[in-house]
């Protein structure tokens, strides 16, 4: 580095600045999903960003364990953890504070993240989630709802093109568990990476079920046969049926919405136990979020899902410039009160002196109150 | 992938070098046949058309396809699963295995080496290779830590001029081995050429690329 201040600006590897208009653009985007979140019934709860380590990470919270920052509490000299996902909080708040409320129970979020390390495709270690949970429910209207839900916040932001992708992690590891599989971990792992050789190998008997699986992706259309046509074991029947009728009630509610179904992936949804899904863009990289079914600490049955807002900031066009309007010197008050009510942004000049045009141009106005009056520059 | 007023139009990246020959018939008989230029050695082209209008072709070196697939560049590519071990992209899918470039990786060292030492006894080795995260999980799978000096190619050179002992390399024939007085000693993987997707661009269009696999899941069959 050839200059030793640049080191007083580096931030750490996955840390970064919101700067104007981004960081504007990003909380907007936050209140316009929460009014959507709250005009279905979701209300919002505020859990702290850190917990002690043994509550954040009991449970369905175990998942995170390896992505969560770590300090000690000099006050009760207990270990703590910085929180690297909410769900597993909104779990506990359900659980405990809100036990006694009545099921189903609809709570939503919206917060940073901090994460030990950032991944390959997504390096940022610091992420701001909006996100619900439907909680105590086991019915499939509740996994469309989510889906639903989900389409219309991001309809509403103006996400153009969204694709739903609807899994059934559980239904391959149900399959190679009832199929007498006593680890299923290195097949679910070649399923993962669609690893058709692998799956080959591993597999033995079972591989022709599991390619079946893997080749039962696509639009419904085409995959719900696929898919009902495979003979499974019971439980993966079950996960196979479940999926089917979300695909099927999603599509009656939203014949619009882009649907993908892939059941066999499972990658990031580890605490996850019924259908899932993740939301895509056409030609955008990374997700805009992802949601699904679990089971949260008090064992109750739970759905809901995660927006990403740095995906979601980085996909959507640009928002409009607000119109800027400079005021010299001795405007009067009520003049600029007008203006702001009228939607301009006013810039109050703070010194006498420089010529107002040219202030007004270097503080990034279009217009002149001048004279009483609005002046194009 | 471009997407404009138009249609979107994908990319298949392939890899540079020998793979290329045992591909083209592949690719033709799935109706993907590249535009003449493609074969020509000294094209300074470097996206070349297809039979299919939607789909072109990039040529790059056959570690940069995984990079490119990765991270949504291209949208279908060919590679070995030495690559794909190597960088475990989580966005990559691996649907087809097309049969071709088969080869191993695998340990090699010196032959007067062999039968010296106990490998039961290492606790640090010194590996030269261009696949170190491979490299490294292998031997830490039995306790033993990897020390790797990342190469891009000759690893044969690295015992004779004492960079390393050992190396872990692509072994075909194990002609290139023999020439330079080494024995391989361990096998890590069987390598065969991968057709590789992009998680994303799969599902959100899951008729274009779902289509471009079936035809070539049928090609690779025939062929």
């Amino acid at each position: 580095m050839a200059n030793g201040k640049d080191h007083q600006h580096l931030l750490p590897a996955g840390l970064k600045d919101g700067l104007p208009p981004d960081a504007a653009f990003e909380a907007a985007m936050v209140e316009r999903l929460m009014a959507c979140f709250a005009s279905w019934g979701y209300e919002r709860v505020k859990p702290p960003l850190i917990e002690f380590e043994d509550a954040l990470l009991s449970g369905m919270g175990a998942a995170m364990a390896a992505d969560t920052f770590r300090l000690m509490d000099p006050v009760s000299q207990r270990m703590m953890g910085l929180r690297a996902d909410m769900t597993p909080q909104v779990g506990r708040i359900a659980a405990s504070r809100l036990k006694s409320s009545a099921r189903p129970l609809r709570l939503s979020y919206a917060g940073q993240v901090l994460r030990v390390k950032g991944e390959q495709m997504r390096p940022e270690r610091q992420i701001g989630q909006a996100g619900v949970e439907l909680i105590g429910t086991e019915s499939a209207a509740a996994d469309a709802e989510a889906v639903l839900l989900a389409a219309e916040a991001l309809k509403q932001l103006g996400v153009a093109a969204l694709v739903v992708d609807l899994n059934a992690p559980m239904l391959a590891v149900s399959y190679l568990r009832e199929s007498g599989i006593a680890d299923p971990a290195p097949i679910i792992a070649a399923l993962d990476r669609k690893d058709a050789a692998a799956v080959k190998e591993l597999g033995g008997a079972l591989a022709p079920t599991l390619q079946q699986l893997m080749n039962a992706v696509g639009a419904p259309a085409q995959a719900l046969d696929r898919l009902a046509s495979i003979a499974l074991t019971p439980s993966a029947a079950a996960q196979r049926d479940r999926l089917v009728e979300v695909a099927t009630l999603v599509q009656a509610a939203a014949p619009d919405l882009g649907l993908n179904l892939d059941p066999t992936d499972h990658r990031g949804f580890e605490y996850h136990t019924g259908v899932t899904f993740s939301l895509l863009g056409r030609g955008v990289a990374g997700e805009f979020g992802r949601g699904g079914r679990y089971v949260n600490q008090a064992g109750e049955d739970a759905t809901g899902f995660t927006l990403y807002l740095d995906t979601l900031s980085a996909a959507l066009p640009a928002p409009k410039p607000a119109r800027r309007i400079f005021l010299p010197r001795g405007a009067s008050h009520d003049a600029a009160l007008r203006l702001r009510q009228e939607g301009w942004v006013t810039i109050h000049a703070l010194d006498n002196g420089a010529e107002d045009e040219k202030e007004a141009r270097r503080l990034g106005c279009s217009h002149l109150w001048r004279n009483g009056a609005i002046q194009m520059l | 992938m471009t997407v404009g007023t138009g249609a979107p139009t994908f990319v298949l990246a392939l890899p540079k070098g020998r793979i290329l020959r045992e591909l083209t018939p592949l690719l033709t008989q799935a109706g993907l046949g590249p535009e003449p230029d493609f074969h020509d050695e000294n094209s300074r082209k470097l996206r070349f058309a297809t039979s299919d209008p939607k789909l072109e072709i990039i040529r790059v070196r056959s570690f940069d396809v995984a990079t490119f697939v990765a991270f949504g560049a291209a949208q279908l590519g060919v590679a070995g699963n030495d690559v794909l071990l190597e960088f475990d992209y989580p966005e990559i899918y691996a649907p087809i295995d097309l049969g071709i470039g088969k080869c191993r990786l695998a340990v090699a060292e010196p032959a007067e080496m062999v039968g010296e030492d106990d490998p039961n006894r290492w606790s640090h080795i010194r590996v030269a290779t261009k696949y170190p995260n491979v490299t490294r999980a292998h031997f830490a799978a039995r306790g033993v830590q990897a020390e790797c000096i990342k190469l891009s190619g000759a690893m044969e050179l690295a015992p004779t001029l004492g960079l390393s002992r050992r190396i872990v390399d692509l072994v075909s024939t194990g002609a290139t081995l023999k020439a330079n007085n080494l024995v391989e000693v361990e096998h890590i993987a069987d390598v065969t050429s991968r057709l590789v997707v992009n998680r994303t661009a799969w599902k959100t269009y899951p008729e274009e690329i779902g289509g471009w696999i079936e035809r070539l899941r049928a090609a690779a069959g025939a062929i």
